[in-house]
């Protein structure tokens, strides 16, 4: 592994630490889609995830998130290692959005937001037939965070669109929204801009930035190279499932490394 | 989504000839009912005598008045209403309602040529009514700008629908003939249906979803007064009895295949495991068991136990999908009737009594009550079965309450989630396996309750009550009416449980007509008679139209009902 | 050890049965994977296709040279039936949920056992037997003389050709599928449906041929079992239907060799269950439940199968 390691000890020391991953390593049979990739996000901070078509960006989300069981390495959240089940992995506070679009299309905006609130609220069958004031309490808290939350992303005025009906960048905010709603404290988004205008990913880039500001950190996968250079703190670059550099966006710009591999990638399609 | 079969440029020339067409049509309507229908006086309760009408022919007599009422309409043009889907729907059915009745005179009689003039006017009248229908132009109505009504005079009006409900079905379940209770339940369709069909239809919907409450209640006040209306005859009640049970379980299959989609095809199962619960425990003479708590406790114990079969095994099937499943699941609905089959002390222990089941189960007792007995009340006499009707319709109420609570709170949209997309709704949080595995017991505890009542009602279990074939006919009820609603269901188990007892000449094809149901469901109308929204959109992926209407839909409800916490209108039970 | 061997003999030919069907599940799943659950009905349907051809042709004729006309007069019955079959019940719903064709092969299902249990010697062929009740197949000659003693072992003559069926069954089916165009355009159309109708494969035939396939084989093992258990009746493919899915399953869904295997796995299993599993649980009033207890196992535990098949992301 080559690891351009300046940027990580420099300016951010000191600032607390929100997911590690250490030697993460996925095998599919014969082929090792990622191969002993580590990684540290801290707290406000924008990483960036770039590299060419089948370089295992996604694999690597997949096995950050517990969709997949890494077959070697460990996935850490404010120092308490993740089991590998999706289901306690968001939980513990780590969300993502899916890079070909994975809403619940017959729902409306506002009840894809509010399933988001699944993990966070905790009525089951008894309460929901009894109704008492507690449920009503937490489904009215639960409707008026889900509002708030797509007021936040810019969907305020679509609530009651059917998720299949809306345009496709609503759509991409509507995943960032229904994944603010279970209060992750790292927010995993897989190229939030595919298919967007210019104007679209400008405010996608703001929306991004608002997230940060409040205290999320954020892992963007992209291949728009001006969208992560202007947005990410630092940049980590995989190719072929191993990580080949990683620094602040100027030093990744400008390695040999980066751009070779880019115009010898091949254009193999990766899977979720 | 107006069905256009006619060329624009013919509706545009004839048009204006619809409302004399239409008119034209009820009058051949309300002549045929003065003619005779049959030169046979044996069958169908004589149809041969004119000017006397009887029975059919007062039937076609009131789509005369019907088709002339619309003709009147059509020719005044009130922008509010559209006549003209009223008179398509009056016509169409008119054809089937002549076609039907001229068919059956064919065939009880012996030859076409027994069917008399009265038969072929009324069908020159309804192919008119349906030209008319449509060549006259459609009129898109808005029920919202109607006048509204005070809220008394609304609920006034429900109560005085409910009332008109309550007399029609006690007349048509009391009519013997099974063709002469085809015809009207085909009458009956028409007639309401063109009624309703100018926009009176949306107007009453729309009143309903205002009232959400008194309508309910009014529901359930004639569901309640059904047993006064027949007068100590416990014919009826005993079909009423069993579309109830039917529909209870029917109403717990629909938790799990209609809202948590999970296809359980042995879930008479569930109902057999609160029978033989109760029989076991009952104070029969069969009984294999010596202890004998009271009903209550027994109710409980069937219900509990049959969702703890339900955990069993849902924990490790459950983490099977789709078409798996339901293999599974028959495999194990399977596995239980053959080991109340087996298990006579032979081969091993004597839970059952084998192939004989258990007989002679005593009638209920609560609270001093006895349910064999007849109770008089007001000085109506009510029987047996009036006394098993009361408890069911309370436990059909009791599984609508959790049905329709379930669906709306967060473990109803945690299902939605799943049925869309099982691996995103896990990646946002949401408990796939804890969902389903509640579904299922929630569903099998709902069964078992049903069961323990119905141990009692039938007097007797045994093991050929509970095959594979019961789960697939309580499965179409579900399809039949629509997966996920409650109004489907009813309707759905109303439909496959009330036509085979009516019609004893078809009985034998029941079966038949149940497997071509359900591939002709499934082939034209997947979500159902009584669709819910959103299984509606689920089969029709592709359909951009249906998912924008029933969004305007949806916006409209919600503008309407700004105070509205639950979002009840999704769950498309009006 | 005589009862083993024995018990060897009765499995294989149970298992023999039970793989001819097998193979129909596992065609048609292999290319759109779907389970055909009417499958059964095709098997009953067969038997008594080839019952109504004696019927109609060779009443009271138990020459062997009838038999070939049999095996055709039931194949013709049942691949007619499976081609409507998928094309009024399944090819519409393609891309509906998955629900949907299920619930819509049920429906197949009854309808079809009402047919035959309604109109089964009635209106057109009214001298036929009815068939509410259990109807004698005719026992052709030679196929059903006297049993072959090998020690202490019986082994009938319809259990040989059950087995013998199996086998140049399997041996015509590793033909067409590996040597015939056919064959090779069904494989490819099972890899992948999408490149294989951009190279020009019409995928709607293929699927026709996969259900006509699965639907020859049904009804030689229709034939077979009413050789065996002399008599049929309507309701006999519902429980063959589903023991052979599991035997599908076994083996791998989707492998046709797997089919085999399992059918034949299943078949022994059984049989030595009714023989060895001892108590009050054991014997034959208990072999089906047996049986329904290793489909739900393997479905649960191994639904990839023994031989393991491509496993298709079901959720």
């Amino acid at each position: 592994m080559t690891v351009t390691d300046t940027a990580t000890t420099g300016h951010e020391a000191g600032r607390v630490t929100v997911l590690e991953a250490s030697s993460v390593t996925m095998r599919f049979g014969g082929l090792t889609a990622v191969d002993d990739v580590s990684m540290r996000v801290h707290e406000g901070e924008i990483v960036g995830l770039i590299g060419p078509n089948g370089a295992g960006k996604t694999t690597f989300f997949n096995c950050l998130t517990g969709m997949y069981v890494p077959t070697e390495g460990t996935v850490t959240l404010k120092g308490a290692i993740l089991p590998p089940k999706p289901l306690k992995v968001v939980r513990a506070g780590m969300a993502r959005t899916f890079q070909n679009i994975r809403l619940f299309g017959n729902m409306t905006a506002l009840e894809n937001v509010m399933v988001g609130r699944y993990c966070r609220t905790s009525s089951m069958a008894l309460t929901s037939i009894l109704r008492g004031p507690k449920f009503k309490r937490e489904e009215a808290a639960t409707r008026e965070r889900a509002q708030e939350l797509l007021d936040y992303v810019g969907l305020g005025r679509s609530t009651e669109l059917l998720a299949r009906n809306m345009p496709y960048g609503d759509q991409r905010r509507l995943e960032i929204a229904r994944a603010l709603a279970t209060d992750p404290q790292i927010l995993l988004l897989d190229e939030p801009t595919a298919g967007m205008n210019p104007r679209e990913t400008e405010e996608t880039m703001g929306l991004i930035f608002k997230i940060r500001e409040g205290g999320l950190a954020v892992v963007v996968i992209e291949h728009d190279m001006r969208f992560i250079f202007n947005l990410c703190d630092r940049v980590l670059c995989l190719v072929r499932g191993s990580l080949l550099v990683e620094g602040t966006p100027d030093q990744v710009q400008s390695d040999h490394r980066v751009i070779e591999a880019y115009i010898g990638g091949d254009d193999e399609e990766e899977s979720v | 989504m107006s069905r256009r079969i006619l060329p624009d440029s013919v509706r545009a020339t004839h048009g204006p000839k619809a409302p004399w067409l239409a008119l034209a049509g009820g009058i051949l309507f309300l002549l045929s009912g003065l003619l005779s229908w049959s030169y046979d006086d044996r069958i169908l309760g004589d149809l041969s005598i004119r000017f006397y009408p009887a029975g059919i022919q007062l039937y076609a007599m009131l789509f005369g008045v019907i088709g002339v009422i619309l003709a009147v309409l059509l020719l005044r043009r009130p922008p509010w209403l559209s006549p003209a889907r009223g008179l398509r729907i009056l016509g169409t059915t008119g054809i089937v309602f002549v076609v039907w009745i001229i068919a059956s005179v064919a065939y009880q009689s012996g030859g076409l040529i027994n069917a008399n003039e009265g038969g072929w006017v009324a069908l020159v009248g309804a192919v008119l009514l349906t030209l008319a229908g449509h060549l006259s132009p459609e009129v898109d109505i808005d029920v919202r700008r109607w006048p509204r009504l005070s809220s008394t005079l609304e609920i006034v009006i429900i109560v005085v629908l409910m009332a008109i409900l309550l007399f029609t079905v006690a007349y048509t379940l009391d009519i013997q003939d099974g063709v002469i209770f085809a015809s009207f339940l085909i009458a009956l369709i028409g007639l309401a249906g063109g009624l309703l069909g100018t926009g009176f239809g949306g107007y009453l919907g729309f009143i309903g979803a205002n009232n959400r409450r008194p309508l309910l209640l009014a529901a359930f006040l004639v569901a309640f007064l059904f047993p006064f209306t027949q007068d100590g005859s416990d014919a009826n009640m005993s079909i009423a009895t069993q579309v109830l049970i039917f529909a209870t379980t029917a109403l717990g299959l629909n938790i799990v295949v209609g809202l948590a989609g999970l296809l359980d095809l042995g879930y008479i199962a569930f109902l057999g495991t609160g029978a033989y619960v109760a029989a076991m425990l009952s104070s029969s003479g069969f009984a294999t068991i010596g202890w004998k708590p009271p009903f209550v406790v027994v109710m409980l114990i069937g219900a509990a136990t049959a969702a703890t079969f339900g955990l069993i095994i849902g924990s490790p099937t459950l983490r099977v999908s789709g078409d798996y499943l339901a293999i599974v699941t028959l495999g194990f609905g399977e596995i239980f009737r053959l080991a109340m089959f087996n298990l006579d002390g032979n081969n091993g222990p004597d839970l059952t009594n084998g192939p004989n089941g258990i007989p002679a189960i005593p009638d209920l007792e609560l609270l001093g009550f006895d349910f064999g007995e007849v109770h008089t009340v007001a000085g109506i006499p009510l029987g047996r079965f009036s006394n098993y009707y009361f408890v069911l319709l309370l436990l059909l109420m009791f599984v609508m309450l959790v049905f329709t609570r379930l669906n709306n709170s967060r473990i109803g949209r945690g299902w939605v989630a799943i049925r869309e997309d099982e691996r995103a709704a896990e990646a946002m949080g949401v408990n796939t396996f804890g969902l389903k595995l509640l579904a299922f017991s929630v569903g099998a505890f709902l069964a078992g309750l049903a069961g323990t009542i119905k141990a009692h009602q039938d007097t007797s279990v045994s093991p050929d009550q509970y095959v594979f074939l019961e789960s697939a006919f309580l499965l179409s009820a579900v399809v039949l009416g629509g997966m996920g609603t409650v109004v489907g269901v009813l309707v759905g188990a109303t439909i496959l449980k009330l036509l085979p007892e009516k019609l004893r000449e078809v009985n034998d094809y029941r079966l038949l007509v149940f497997g071509l149901l359900l591939v002709v469901m499934m082939r034209f109308r997947p979500e159902g008679l009584v669709p819910s929204k959103r299984r509606q959109l689920e089969f029709h992926e592709e359909d951009q139209e249906l998912s924008e209407l029933l969004q305007a839909e949806h916006l409209q409800a919600e503008h309407l009902d700004p105070e509205q916490l639950e979002p009840e209108h999704l769950q498309g039970a009006k | 050890m005589d009862a083993f061997a024995q018990q060897l003999v009765n499995g294989l030919t149970l298992g023999s049965l039970y793989a001819l069907i097998a193979v129909g599940y596992t065609v048609v799943y292999g290319i759109i994977q779907l389970i055909n659950f009417a499958h059964g009905e095709i098997f009953m349907i067969g038997a008594f296709g080839a019952l109504s051809t004696w019927l109609i042709f060779f009443d009271g004729n138990l020459a062997l040279w009838v038999l070939p006309f049999m095996i055709l007069g039931a194949i013709l019955a049942s691949v007619t039936t499976a081609v409507l079959m998928e094309r009024i019940a399944y090819r519409p719903l393609r891309h509906a949920p998955r629900l949907a064709p299920l619930i819509s092969a049920i429906g197949i299902s009854i309808f079809l056992q009402e047919a035959v249990r309604l109109f089964y010697g009635s209106v057109p062929f009214a001298d036929f037997p009815d068939a509410k009740q259990r109807v004698p197949f005719p026992q052709i000659e030679v196929v059903t003389g006297p049993a072959f003693q090998l020690g202490n072992v019986t082994i009938q003559r319809s259990a040989l050709f059950t087995i013998g069926a199996l086998i140049m069954c399997a041996a015509g089916l590793w033909y067409f599928v590996n040597l015939t165009k056919t064959g090779r355009a069904m494989q490819a159309v099972s890899q992948d449906p999408d490149t294989a109708r951009l190279m020009g494969i019409n995928v709607n035939r293929i699927i026709v041929v996969a259900f006509a396939v699965g639907a020859t084989l049904a009804a030689i093992a229709g034939i077979a079992q009413g050789l065996q258990v002399t008599n049929i009746n309507f309701r006999m493919g519902f429980l063959a239907g589903l023991k052979a899915f599991t035997a599908a399953v076994l083996g791998g869904i989707g492998n046709v060799w797997g089919a085999v295997v399992g059918g034949l796995t299943l078949g022994i299993v059984e049989a030595m269950a009714v023989q060895f599993i001892p108590g009050t649980f054991g014997g034959s009033p208990w072999k089906d439940v047996w049986a329904f207890a290793l489909l739900i196992i393997v479905l649960v535990f191994r639904p990839q199968g023994i031989l393991g098949a491509r496993v298709v992301d079901r959720a």
